[in-house]
């Protein structure tokens, strides 16, 4: 009875573990039960049950309604995709001019607005993928074929490697200096000279499109979100559900409403791209200190100019960070694009992935992991470089990097004019180093492989035997043994416990909304990988970061390492794995587990960081040695900041195991890829992404309630 | 000061009650939502009835399946005096059991010997309205039919035609019947 006075919650917690259980011992698996739930939609045999919901027939396998709840979404998913067909074909037809047959045409609105938005981002695409590579489309869009065959000088040439890469060096030097210039130089040179030219342009010119208009979108949401509290209400939440939904998800409704190739990525990609934008918007204007906007008013500004003048200005680093996170995220959605078409280093990666070319993988993938750490730091220091206001330069000091800029291009030129006779008979090598011409290390990464799998292959298929049977089998037939009402009591009760009746409320709506899709069991899979993979990776990342704590070099050298690994897409973590362990469970858990730990590792470094140094000393003096300090002050003080690590970790974990369908699961993802290849795959891929963005913002939720309440009793709030 | 602490003590107590309360309503909430979706959606023992024949249709169906494979391509007889594969009496029933199908040949060679089916199903362009394949068990033969209906010159008439399935084509897939002995 004293323990329970003593330690309430503690007893609650115990209460709610053992209803947990008792439900799960007391509801038996049904004896029809089998893996079959999400095949449902394309089964179709007398004993399945069946209802109507707005005029939609739903088939589905019932059971004991505690063991599993009836699909009562289950119309969802079809009731969007006959919206889509509704909106794409029937929709508010109307009659537009056609240029080409010079007559009205009836067509939907929608149809028609898709069809203008995706001339225009082929148009722009076009034109920035012509400046760097050339080609004649532009001129056409503006003229004609016959035009063009009457001018064809007018033809646009592309830019030579070396203009390109003196670009990127000279900008780099302006943005940071020597070190990242150099980075900037030999990374250029690195993707000219392994053949890799073409297709890391068609990405950058992706990225040229879709992050100024991400930039812009998300700017202007993000001012409109500050200035007014019903926007911000209204956007809050669809930005929440779009940070953890993953990007896969997010590909397919694209592929309806705008088709396949460069244009729907872009356009996509904004989708993804606007979110942080708009949040780190909010963060930065929040953030200026309201003397500063008091001074601005006095000095008479008008709205538009304190926004302009005062406003976005003071809050310039954090938009500039926003900035950041956008060319990231779109870097990131250009290799993923892949799978609907964009072209780039994407597409070679994946038609490496699919050759399982391993050697061909890499070098793409090197290139990818390259031109993402290139991107990251000259944006970051973009937003680091301070505004010098009060410098009196010269006019050679003020433009000497264009003037430099201006001399690589001439000598570029004369350099590419020279290589159409050094190299008459072949490519001139000097203007671009054809895609697959270059140097090549696929065959000595290939035959590592090889090797690796002809040394190894009986300890490596010994561990994989060994983790699938002993570990991942029964782990994930544990998380399958779970009736519906014993997770919904376990989730609903733990959001009771950490937050309150609302935070119980907002998990029990969550989690129902997965449990009433036909993917319940999906879900689980998906939980049980994300689950493996987030325990592992925090044990690794809190024993790595607390050991690199503890030296300041360490730290700092570990934080960089962190810093260089988030850049990579996620895409890329799969090559090594499939590499060293093939296409099987085992490989998706590893590349989960690597690209989970960079959170966990950084947020723990981060966290123990955080401590007061005052309280460093304060212990010193009453004399605790080394790992009393760490039990008993820097790591209880330091655990809700490595919480939110595991948030992040979790997010992580979500999105590489989604992203792991593409080696071969049985989780949501894997009926998200089958989706991207489903005419009718809209409504299930986006109402699997809700799913899986559901099951990271319960945990987010249950997770920053905790840390916030922490931080409070903790007096660090 | 004393007098404080008991006081905060007592409130934290009184708290904690209060959640724990809290959680065993929220707790029995959630089951009892449970118990009503049970009352409306849930099937009960017929269901699992139910599930179970069709699991053990599903497992025979397997078994003929893989009987089928195992069988040789082309025509299959249940008589002698003839090079097609001869079935045995077992094979036989299973061969029969696991067909579904009448072509088109086997329906025309029965039709030839019923003149009014072959009127009907001429005229009504070859339509069938529904075929059986049945075992027998008193007989141990298998028997095949399908019914045709349709209107002959003013007329509605509806006539099946049946009789002993006496030999059968595998695809090596599936069978089908070959040949319907309708006289």
């Amino acid at each position: 009875m004293e323990y329970l006075k003593k330690y309430p919650k503690l007893f609650q917690w115990i209460f709610l573990l053992v209803v947990f259980f008792a439900l799960c011992f007391a509801i038996d698996v049904p004896e029809t039960y089998k893996f079959i739930r999400g095949q449902a939609e394309f089964v179709k045999d007398p004993n399945q049950s069946v209802y109507f919901f707005l005029g939609k027939e739903v088939r589905y396998y019932a059971f004991d309604v505690f063991w599993r709840l009836p699909p009562l979404l289950g119309w969802l998913p079809i009731w969007i995709n006959d919206t889509l067909f509704f909106l794409m074909n029937e929709w508010m037809p109307m009659e537009f001019w056609n240029e080409d047959t010079q007559e009205f045409k009836t067509r939907p609105l929608l149809l028609e607005i898709s069809r203008n938005l995706t001339s225009f981002m082929t148009f722009l695409i076009e034109l920035i993928r012509e400046i760097l590579l050339g080609g004649l489309e532009t001129i056409v869009a503006f003229t004609s074929w016959d035009f063009i065959d009457a001018y064809p000088w007018l033809e646009l040439p592309g830019l030579p490697w070396t203009i390109v890469a003196a670009g990127a060096t000279i900008l780099a030097y302006k943005l940071s200096g020597i070190g990242l210039a150099l980075f900037a130089g030999l990374t250029m040179v690195y993707i000219s000279i392994f053949g890799q030219w073409k297709p890391s342009m068609q990405t950058l010119s992706f990225i040229l499109v879709a992050v100024p208009l991400s930039f812009a979108f998300g700017i202007s949401l993000g001012i409109a979100a500050y200035k007014s509290k019903r926007v911000e209400n209204v956007l809050y939440p669809i930005l929440l559900v779009m940070q953890t939904m993953p990007q896969y998800a997010v590909l397919v409704p694209a592929l309806v409403l705008f088709g396949v190739g460069d244009h729907a990525a872009v356009i996509i990609t904004m989708v993804v791209a606007v979110p942080p934008m708009i949040l780190l918007t909010i963060l930065g204007l929040r953030a200026v200190p309201p003397e500063v906007i008091e001074a601005g008013r006095m000095s008479g500004c008008t709205n538009w100019q304190l926004m302009t003048k005062v406003l976005i200005p003071t809050a310039r680093r954090d938009i500039l960070i926003g900035v950041n996170q956008v060319i990231m995220v779109c870097f990131s959605m250009a290799v993923i694009s892949a799978f609907i078409g964009a072209k780039g280093l994407g597409f070679n990666l994946l038609l490496a992935l699919n050759q399982l070319n391993i050697g061909l993988a890499l070098e793409a993938g090197l290139c990818i992991s390259l031109i993402a750490i290139l991107l990251d730091k000259m944006s970051l220091a973009w937003a680091n470089q301070q505004q010098d206001y009060f410098g009196n330069l010269t006019f050679f000091q003020r433009n000497k990097n264009i003037i430099f800029f201006g001399g690589s291009v001439v000598v570029g030129a004369i350099l590419a004019y020279i290589g159409t006779f050094i190299f008459k008979d072949t490519f001139n090598y000097l203007f671009e180093v054809p895609h697959n011409k270059g140097f090549s290390t696929a065959d000595f990464w290939n035959k590592g492989v090889d090797w690796i799998f002809d040394t190894f292959f009986v300890y490596i298929k010994a561990f994989n035997t060994w983790l699938i049977t002993e570990v991942l089998q029964p782990m994930r037939a544990l998380y399958l043994r779970m009736p519906a009402v014993a997770t919904l009591v376990l989730a609903v009760g733990a959001g009771y416990l950490i937050g309150g009746i609302r935070s119980a409320l907002v998990v029990a709506a969550l989690t129902l909304f997965i449990a009433l899709s036909p993917w319940w069991d999906r879900a689980l899979v998906t939980l049980y990988m994300a689950t493996f993979g987030v325990v592992v990776s925090c044990l690794i990342g809190f024993t790595v970061g607390t050991l690199c704590f503890q030296n300041k070099k360490s730290a700092a050298f570990m934080l960089g390492v962190c810093d260089i690994f988030q850049t990579f897409p996620s895409f890329v973590y799969l090559i090594p794995v499939m590499m060293l362990f093939g296409i099987t469970d085992t490989s998706v858990l590893i590349a989960v587990i690597v690209y989970a730990t960079i959170p966990a590792t950084r947020y723990t470094i981060e966290g123990l960081r955080s401590v007061p140094a005052g309280l460093h000393e304060a212990a010193t003096m009453s004399g605790v040695n080394k790992f009393q300090r760490l039990t008993k002050i820097e790591f209880p003080l330091a655990f809700p900041h490595m919480m939110l690590g595991i948030n992040q970790t979790i997010v992580f974990a979500l999105f590489m195991v989604i992203i792991g369908a593409f080696i071969g699961t049985e989780d949501l993802g894997q009926y998200i890829l089958k989706a991207l290849s489903d005419k009718n795959g809209a409504g299930i891929g986006l109402t699997l992404g809700i799913c899986v963005a559901f099951i990271g913002l319960i945990f987010d939720n249950l997770i920053r309630t905790w840390v916030e309440k922490r931080k409070k009793h903790l007096g660090i709030a | 000061m004393s007098k404080e602490n008991s006081l905060n003590k007592t409130k934290d107590n009184s708290n904690s009650t209060k959640q724990f309360i809290g959680l065993v309503i929220v707790t029995a909430i959630v089951i009892a939502f449970f118990a009503v979706l049970n009352g409306i959606f849930g099937g009960g023992d017929e269901l699992v009835e139910k599930m179970k024949l069709e699991e053990q249709r599903i497992a025979e169906e397997r078994k003929l399946s893989e009987l089928i494979s195992k069988l040789p391509s082309g025509i299959l007889v249940s008589f002698d005096g003839t090079d097609h594969y001869r079935l045995t009496d077992e094979v036989y029933e299973q061969v029969c059991k696991a067909t579904k199908l009448i072509p088109q040949r086997a329906i025309m060679g029965a039709n030839f010997l019923n003149f009014r089916a072959h009127e009907i199903y001429t005229i009504n362009g070859n339509k069938i309205d529904e075929t059986f394949v049945k075992w027998d068990q008193e007989k141990g033969k298998c028997y095949a039919g399908f019914t045709v209906s349709g209107n002959n010159v003013g007329v509605d008439e509806t006539i099946t035609v049946s009789g002993e399935a006496l030999s059968f084509l595998s695809t090596g897939i599936d069978t089908r019947v070959y040949y319907i002995k309708n006289f």
